[in-house]
């Protein structure tokens, strides 16, 4: 550390030496200390749920955390509030009965109420989040694997905010109730019994609320994320006070019944023979709107109104979608260039 | 840049000052700023690459189909990205630029070795990533992972350090950031923003494009360095398709820390053109000196065929030196076959005598047209003292069919000379084979602490699987047996139907069965050989098992998962012998360091008939001994009783020399 002590500000080369020094430390027990007071205030706002659950695999604890001072908690809406009262364990070892107050699937949210009146119980402004981006370091808070027992504090990770996305840019990767925003993050977060939990910047500013445990279809991979803490905010504040009405249910599965075909365009595509069937074009019927459009035998589709098509299924899926006067926006590959073109969606009668 | 110098100026006055904790909370926010700036910095040379079509399988892995990502090395438009992204050969490639161009590319060529393809996109004035020279890596270093499957806006970011070098034969770093589907093909980065190298999914046993994956997001994540891509940046761009460079050696003994002796040089090998010879001791290759085996594989890990390099090595008492060019490819490999079994002791009695005890001579082999006979003693082959089973066997390594041997036995107290010509394992099972009659233990009085016998069921909690076993009631610990490792197929363990079938084979056989559980009713997964690797030396540490005659048994998928477990774990199984099975992926070349027997069985009338048929044959093109009973007109069901009886007779000749 002398090099460092003795810092005429100089070559880039000086630079490099102080970063291999602060790298070799890695995370220290220095980064810890400073992270400390993040930690010890943001603890005794955090609660160990204990309800439903415990039989065939599913798991019958989570975590909250306190968002009022008469003890309202807001936590991940799970089967373990699937009862009629469940257990509440604060940092300090105080346990409550609690109930549901109010519950936002469509958020995976809940708030539920401890059963006191007390009114000095700490809790997180959740005004005072702050939105953040790629690479922040965070502080993640949780009652994974119920680790915590008794009336120990829950467990703290640390990591970087990896991303920040919405769970539906890619259709049909994740199967979640929660489409909006979340932040991706790269401890791993999001285990049995985390959800509810919440994530901090290293100084402690809330960041957002750990979620279910998630699969991506696309990669076959666990993703560790939180929905952020300005989606849930409004919510929290009407179930509190009480002008909480859910939103409108879920829309509708899509409608099995395809509204278009690839024939409506004139398109005749390959014989769909294997579960990613690239979308060739295998012939255009003639005076077609597709021929005119200068659509191709053997030209590939790649986007239809930008969803990338992955395979003939899903072009059909994407056709089926359409309504009457609709534009279709198709991008062919041809060779190796890109074409792109635009088409008239006809009116036809429904079967 | 100059944001991120102001920035060091600052974390450096802070360093002055430790202690204060404002000091430490400020130089925190330094160094996360100094996260984001390298990853900004880096922004215009990762790319989002989309892909159209393909496999939605590969070796057993389910492939994703979400956006990859790549890392552009040229300004003209040329891409790597890491080969895993592309393992479903994919019909088409799309590549989505930071400023929004969307553009179609191409597949150039692939670095076999380093499983990293090279992409082309028609466009100019891109920005190369910058490597960070290898001088400069060092373990402990921060280390960001980086992404572009999420959005386009930014890259994502997993922040960690580099957790060790020259990983893989020197081939990768290894980091402890979060590596995934999501961001193989990124960069790993420097906090200032050059590049370590590109991030790849990697195992240090799999070969396949997917192996590795398993270790997703674990802590342990590897990336092939950019430096030496550069390097061979210039080949791939013409097309050339690297592939890891051969000498055409194996080793004298598996130590991997003995010295560097060469056991076998591999006809027409490079080895061999340069004109080296079993028993040369390797010193040196280029300007690494060698001191044992393994500093052989790095000096050539990263080395690529057609690459010269330049060998000493010692010879008696005489230095050679020679230059060479690596291959791609060698001549398979044979093991050599003299045509006996070998007495099986009890293992409490010291031997009686030095040598190997012929147990049986088969008909027609090299050893029975020679004359050898049934309880001749061999005690030398090519001169060199043999004293158990095992050491015959390592004194043929190196020896190939048709080679002409010396040998010595001993007939009736006399020492006889004897020359004969080797063959090739057989492919062949014979109808009759003799038993080894072990004398039974009555265990009547067995204790609860004794080793559970018959058919009982295990848990393994640190693997939270299960599986059972069967432990013939009166084995006697005093002599060895075969170790049958049963994988079922999806969806049914067929426990009823397997001890029904084979009871009478184990006991006549002398084997005990072990029959792993799948975790998932879906199937298994090609990470769960973990588990079963720990479920076998969880039971051969219990039982008195020769690890000569431990085999992988599977009927259908449970078969397919049987041979990749073979040719994962080839130090722990000798053969695998399946039905109605076929191999998923290419096996490794049969070598000489790992003798694998493998039986195959199939109905005429199975609809996956012609498919192992092919299999069996491509097998027996790379030379591994293969044996393959055809039930005439069975359709896909498990093995008769007259099967099973000679998978048991060719279990019980794994141990033939």
């Amino acid at each position: 550390m002398n090099t460092v002590r003795n810092h005429s500000c100089g070559s880039r080369r000086r630079w490099l030496v102080v970063l291999v020094a602060l790298a070799a430390c890695g995370p220290t027990t220095q980064a810890a200390l400073a992270a400390s007071p993040a930690i010890e205030s943001a603890l005794p706002r955090i609660v160990k749920i204990f309800g439903a659950g415990g039989i065939r695999n599913l798991y019958s604890y989570s975590t909250g955390f306190l968002v009022s001072a008469e003890g309202h908690v807001a936590t991940v809406w799970s089967h373990v509030l699937d009862a009629d009262s469940v257990a509440v364990v604060l940092n300090d070892g105080r346990r409550f009965e609690a109930t549901v107050l109010g519950a936002e699937p469509q958020l995976d949210l809940a708030v539920i109420k401890l059963q006191t009146d007390a009114k000095d119980f700490p809790f997180f402004d959740l005004k005072q989040a702050v939105e953040v981006g790629p690479g922040t370091r965070i502080l993640g808070f949780s009652n994974m694997f119920k680790v915590a027992t008794g009336d120990e504090p829950v467990s703290v990770l640390h990591g970087v905010v990896a991303a920040r996305t919405k769970l539906t840019t890619r259709r049909g990767a994740f199967e979640t109730a929660y489409q909006g925003t979340v932040y991706v993050v790269d401890a791993i977060t999001n285990n049995p019994g985390a959800g509810g939990g919440i994530v901090t910047t290293r100084t402690g500013q809330l960041v957002g609320m750990i979620g279910k445990e998630l699969q991506n279809a696309q990669s076959n991979t666990w993703i560790n994320y939180a929905i952020p803490i300005d989606e849930l905010q409004e919510t929290v504040g009407e179930i509190i006070t009480g002008r909480f009405k859910r939103r409108e249910d879920k829309p509708q599965p899509e409608s099995t019944i395809a509204n278009y075909r690839p024939l409506d365009f004139g398109l005749v595509m390959v014989p769909d023979v294997l579960f990613r069937t690239p979308a060739f074009i295998d012939s255009v019927v003639g005076s077609s709107d597709a021929h005119k459009a200068g659509l191709r035998a053997n030209d590939l589709v790649m986007f239809a109104n930008d969803e990338l098509v992955q395979s003939c299924r899903s072009l059909k899926r994407e056709l089926g979608r359409l309504e009457a006067g609709d534009t279709l926006r198709l991008i062919v590959r041809r060779d190796n260039q890109l074409v792109s073109v635009e088409l008239e969606v006809p009116r036809k009668l429904k079967p | 840049m100059r944001g991120m110098c102001v920035a060091l100026g600052v974390l450096v006055a802070c360093l002055c000052c430790p202690g204060s904790s404002t000091a430490q909370q400020d130089l925190d926010a330094l160094l996360e700023q100094s996260f984001k700036q390298a990853a900004a910095l880096l922004n215009p040379s990762i790319v989002q690459i989309q892909t159209v079509g393909g496999l939605d399988r590969v070796a057993g892995v389910v492939t994703g189909t979400g956006p990859t990502t790549g890392v552009v090395v040229s300004e003209d438009g040329f891409i790597v990205s890491s080969a895993f992204n592309f393992a479903a050969k994919p019909a088409s490639i799309l590549v989505n630029l930071p400023d929004g161009r969307r553009l179609p590319a191409r597949l150039v060529a692939n670095d076999h070795a380093a499983k990293i393809t090279l992409l082309k996109v028609e466009a100019e004035n891109l920005i190369p990533a910058k490597a960070a020279p290898r001088e400069a890596f060092r373990v402990g270093q921060w280390s960001l992972a980086l992404g572009r499957t999420y959005t386009n806006a930014f890259p994502s970011v997993s922040v960690g350090i580099i957790s060790a070098l020259d990983r893989a034969w020197g081939r990768a770093v290894q980091t402890d950031a979060k590596v995934s589907p999501v961001n193989y093909g990124g960069p790993l980065a420097t906090i200032e923003g050059k590049v370590y190298g590109i991030l790849v999914p990697l195992s240090p046993r799999g070969q396949t494009e997917t192996a590795g994956v398993e270790w997703y997001d674990s802590g342990i994540g590897f990336a092939i360095p950019l430096v030496d891509i550069y390097r061979v940046l210039d080949r791939l761009k013409q097309g050339e398709n690297l592939k890891p460079g051969l000498l055409g050696i194996n080793f004298e003994g598996r130590d991997q820390f003995g010295p560097a002796t060469i056991g076998m040089v591999r006809p027409t090998s490079p080895a061999a053109e340069a004109g080296l010879k079993k028993g040369d001791r390797i010193t040196m290759i280029d300007n690494a000196p060698i001191a044992r085996k393994s500093h052989v594989r790095y000096a050539l890990g990263r080395k690529y065929a057609g690459d010269m390099i330049r060998l000493q090595a010692r010879r008696s008492d005489q230095e050679i030196s020679v230059q060479l060019k690596l291959t791609d490819k060698l001549l398979d490999y044979q093991s050599p076959y003299l045509g006996l079994l070998p007495e099986r002791e009890e293992t409490a009695e010291a031997p009686v005598a030095e040598g190997v005890v012929v147990r049986y001579v088969f008909p027609e082999s090299p050893a029975a047209q020679a004359g050898l006979m049934k309880r001749d003693r061999i005690t030398a082959i090519a001169g060199k003292p043999v004293t158990d089973s095992a050491a015959l066997m390592r004194a043929m390594v190196g020896m190939a069919p048709d080679d002409k041997v010396s040998l010595s036995f001993v007939r009736q107290g006399q020492v006889q000379p004897l020359e004969l010509t080797l063959g090739a394992l057989p492919d062949r099972i014979p109808g009759e084979l003799p038993t080894v009659s072990i004398p039974p233990v009555d265990r009547a009085d067995a204790k609860a602490a004794d080793p559970k016998i018959g058919r009982f069921t295990v848990e393994l909690p640190a693997h939270q699987h299960s599986y059972w076993a069967y432990v013939p009631p009166d084995y006697n610990p005093n002599f060895q047996y075969g170790l049958m490792v049963w994988l079922h197929p999806t969806g049914d363990t067929m426990e009823a139907a397997i001890m029904r079938l084979w009871k009478s084979v184990c006991e006549r056989r002398n084997l005990m069965i072990i029959a792993p559980k799948a975790g998932n009713p879906r199937g298994w997964n090609p990470a769960e050989s973990v588990f079963v690797k720990a479920a076998v030396e969880d039971f051969v540490k219990q039982y008195p098992i020769d690890r000569s005659r431990i085999f992988a048994h599977g009927y259908a998928t449970g078969g397919a998962f049987a041979l990749s477990l073979l040719f994962k774990e080839r130090e722990l199984f000798a053969g695998a012998a399946v039905a109605s099975a076929t191999l998923r992926t290419a096996p490794p070349p049969n070598t000489p360091d790992y003798r694998i027997q493998l039986h195959f069985n199939s109905g005429s009338a199975d609809a996956d008939h012609a498919r192992v048929a092919r299999t069996v044959e491509g097998l027996r093109k790379m030379k591994y001994p293969v044996s393959f009973g055809i039930a005439k007109d069975r359709s896909k069901k498990y093995p008769s009783q007259e099967d099973v009886r000679e998978i048991g007779r060719w279990a019980d000749s794994l141990d033939r020399i």
